[in-house]
């Protein structure tokens, strides 16, 4: 283990049981032209792929509501959604849950009635939990990137036993790119840290998202949405990409390499990737195991604001 | 509707007097403030209502101050709203004076030299178009400012006003009002409290319009108002929100206009949703279809 050591104190960024990097971690790619197309085979595949073990337990879905525009594909798109509470019900789970924290709106009736994630729970009768408003436990944080040292989380994450991230391919004006590990961002809740989440933002948005990763109460998968995803000024006003490619993985940090180097983007240059590589993942083509179909073939070049043209070089 | 949303409301009451935001989830100060407001205004049984105050007058802290909750105990944004609550209440009156004397203490922070600092040595442009400088209220002490809760302070304050130091009232309601116009968006109404990134415009929503508009009701002549009532009427006309509707409705009724078209959306959306058994939706669309708007005249 080599910990990230501070430029000024030589003092390790986490803590000893937070470094849970594997020597090898698995991503699944495989294609989804479109979202009118079944996709629960396919998620299903991508499941079993990583041999992600379901059975028994009580799953809780995290897509990327945080905000919704008619003209724009900032969400996760409900059928992928629906698709992923059906597959995960298919392999088992005893329950399937959808939980958000949006981070701008506040009004969640709106915000699912819009984006069309209230008809799925509707018709498959999950629970959906507002992360923002839920019950909080101060849990303490396992890196020290950030100044926080606890933070509030929901009980809904304590009640669970898998959280599953499932962000849209995006890139995204103050990060680079938002992904699995940035999607965390809404579990955190604006109850007590406002809207858009502006204490993670004043806190820095990198060290914010690797001490939120390194210190969820809870084993986590990833399933990315890049059916279509978006580049330019994300992760709302950007323009749509269709890539037709949904990515899988346990190793969040691992799943976001792969999913940045689908946008052509070099991981290494995205700073929260390379922090939380250090310790939380693997973010090295030679470590990442790549089953279904391989990056070359859905590669697509995502552009970038003009603030993160260099992250477009890869290496 | 009234009648059912009451007895929602009621069942969902938790026996500590509060609400949470939907059945099951422990009592927090929003809620409870807007339950309590809600059950007066519909007229409830008076053990309800004393439950629900007392809830709220327990868990004033020294300071002032309201946590939003038991487990998060440090003073919080929601001190606004159980100020406003309680100032209806005159054995309370003092617990409300109080607070506004904790909350004019409060105020939002600025990013800072160093972040415009680095913005000039790298010769970026600033991301947003906003004026820094103008200070309202952050969700969390020394954060940013923010509409909705500085829409909050400035109606708590407001309805406060005479209890109050006139000094400080009137140097943070009036810089407080700047940033509020600062922010609206293009073409009118506000979102959480940015109308812009990278030129590129973002939209209004009604919530946070109709509570920027019920923060600057006393200021109703102004251009910035007149426009965005006329933004607010059509974001609520199609707004699939309970929420929404019921903060426009109330709005519209401090303004003094007809909101008879928002009260009947409220009720056909309450039999299609229920508004996602959600306590604060419901209790706003009892202070909306019932007398409530006169709780946030300033």
């Amino acid at each position: 283990m080599t910990p990230w050591l501070s430029a000024c104190d030589q003092t390790p960024r986490w803590q000893r049981d937070a470094y849970i990097r594997p020597k090898r971690s698995q991503v699944a790619i495989l294609g989804a032209e479109n979202y009118h197309k079944p996709l629960r085979d396919v998620i299903q595949r991508g499941i079993e792929l990583c041999r992600l073990e379901t059975r028994g337990k009580r799953v809780l879905l995290k897509p990327n509501l945080v905000e919704f525009d008619p003209n724009g594909v900032i969400n996760t798109h409900p059928a992928l959604i629906e698709a992923a509470v059906d597959a995960f019900k298919s392999l088992g789970a005893r329950e399937v849950v959808i939980a958000e924290g949006p981070g701008h709106r506040r009004d969640n009736e709106y915000l699912l009635t819009a984006s069309g994630l209230y008809d799925v729970i509707k018709q498959h009768r999950v629970r959906y939990v507002d992360l923002n408003n839920d019950d909080v436990r101060l849990t303490a944080l396992k890196s020290g990137f950030t100044h926080f040292k606890k933070l509030y989380l929901p009980e809904t994450l304590y009640q669970a036993d898998l959280l599953v991230s499932m962000p849209k391919l995006k890139t995204h004006h103050w990060a680079g790119v938002t992904l699995s590990l940035k999607n965390m961002f809404g579990v955190i809740p604006g109850s007590v840290y406002g809207w858009p989440k502006n204490a993670l933002h004043w806190a820095g948005i990198d060290g914010s998202i690797v001490d939120i990763n390194s210190s969820l109460p809870l084993p986590r998968f990833a399933i990315v949405d890049g059916i279509v995803g978006m580049e330019g000024n994300g992760p709302l006003q950007g323009q749509a990409k269709h890539s037709g490619v949904l990515v899988f993985g346990a190793d969040l940090v691992a799943v976001d390499a792969s999913a940045a180097r689908l946008m052509k983007i070099e991981p290494r240059k995205v700073k929260y990737l390379e922090m939380a590589g250090e310790f939380l993942g693997n973010l090295g083509l030679e470590q990442i195991d790549q089953v279904g179909e391989t990056i070359d073939r859905f590669q697509q070049d995502f552009r970038v604001i003009e603030n993160f043209a260099d992250i477009k070089k890869l290496v | 509707m009234l009648d059912q949303a009451l007895n929602l409301l009621l069942s969902n009451q938790n026996r500590d007097g509060g609400w949470g935001a939907v059945a099951g989830k422990h009592s927090n100060t929003e809620v409870t403030a807007l339950g309590a407001l809600a059950l007066r205004s519909a007229g409830a049984d008076a053990a309800a209502i004393d439950k629900a105050q007392s809830w709220l007058s327990q868990r004033q802290q020294a300071d002032g101050s309201w946590p939003l909750n038991d487990s998060a105990k440090g003073a919080s944004w929601a001190t606004a709203l159980a100020l406003i609550a309680l100032s209806e209440v005159p054995e309370q009156r003092e617990r409300a004076v109080k607070a506004g004397n904790w909350l004019l203490q409060q105020e939002g922070g600025k990013p800072g030299v160093l972040a415009a600092l680095v913005l000039f040595v790298t010769r970026q442009k600033s991301a947003v178009r906003l004026n820094q400088d103008l200070i309202g209220w952050p969700w969390t002490a020394g954060n940013f400012s923010w509409v909705e809760p500085t829409s909050y302070c400035m109606i708590a304050l407001k309805k406060i006003k005479q209890k109050l130091p006139a000094e400080p009232f009137q140097e943070r309601i009036g810089q407080a009002e700047l940033m509020i116009y600062d922010r609206m968006c293009a073409g009118g109404g506000w979102n959480y409290g940015n109308a812009e990134v990278y030129d590129e415009k973002l939209w209004p929503y009604p919530d946070t319009t109709a509570l920027a508009l019920i923060a600057t009701q006393d200021r109703r002549q102004r251009n910035e108002n007149q426009i965005s009532l006329r933004t607010l009427h059509e974001l609520a006309l199609k707004a699939d929100s309970g929420l929404a509707i019921a903060w426009a409705s109330i709005c519209f009724a401090l303004y003094g206009q007809d909101n008879s078209a928002f009260k009947n959306a409220l009720t056909q959306r309450f039999a299609k949703s229920q508004f996602l058994g959600e306590n604060k939706a419901w209790a706003l669309a009892l202070l909306a279809l019932g007398d409530g708007a006169r709780y946030f005249r300033v």
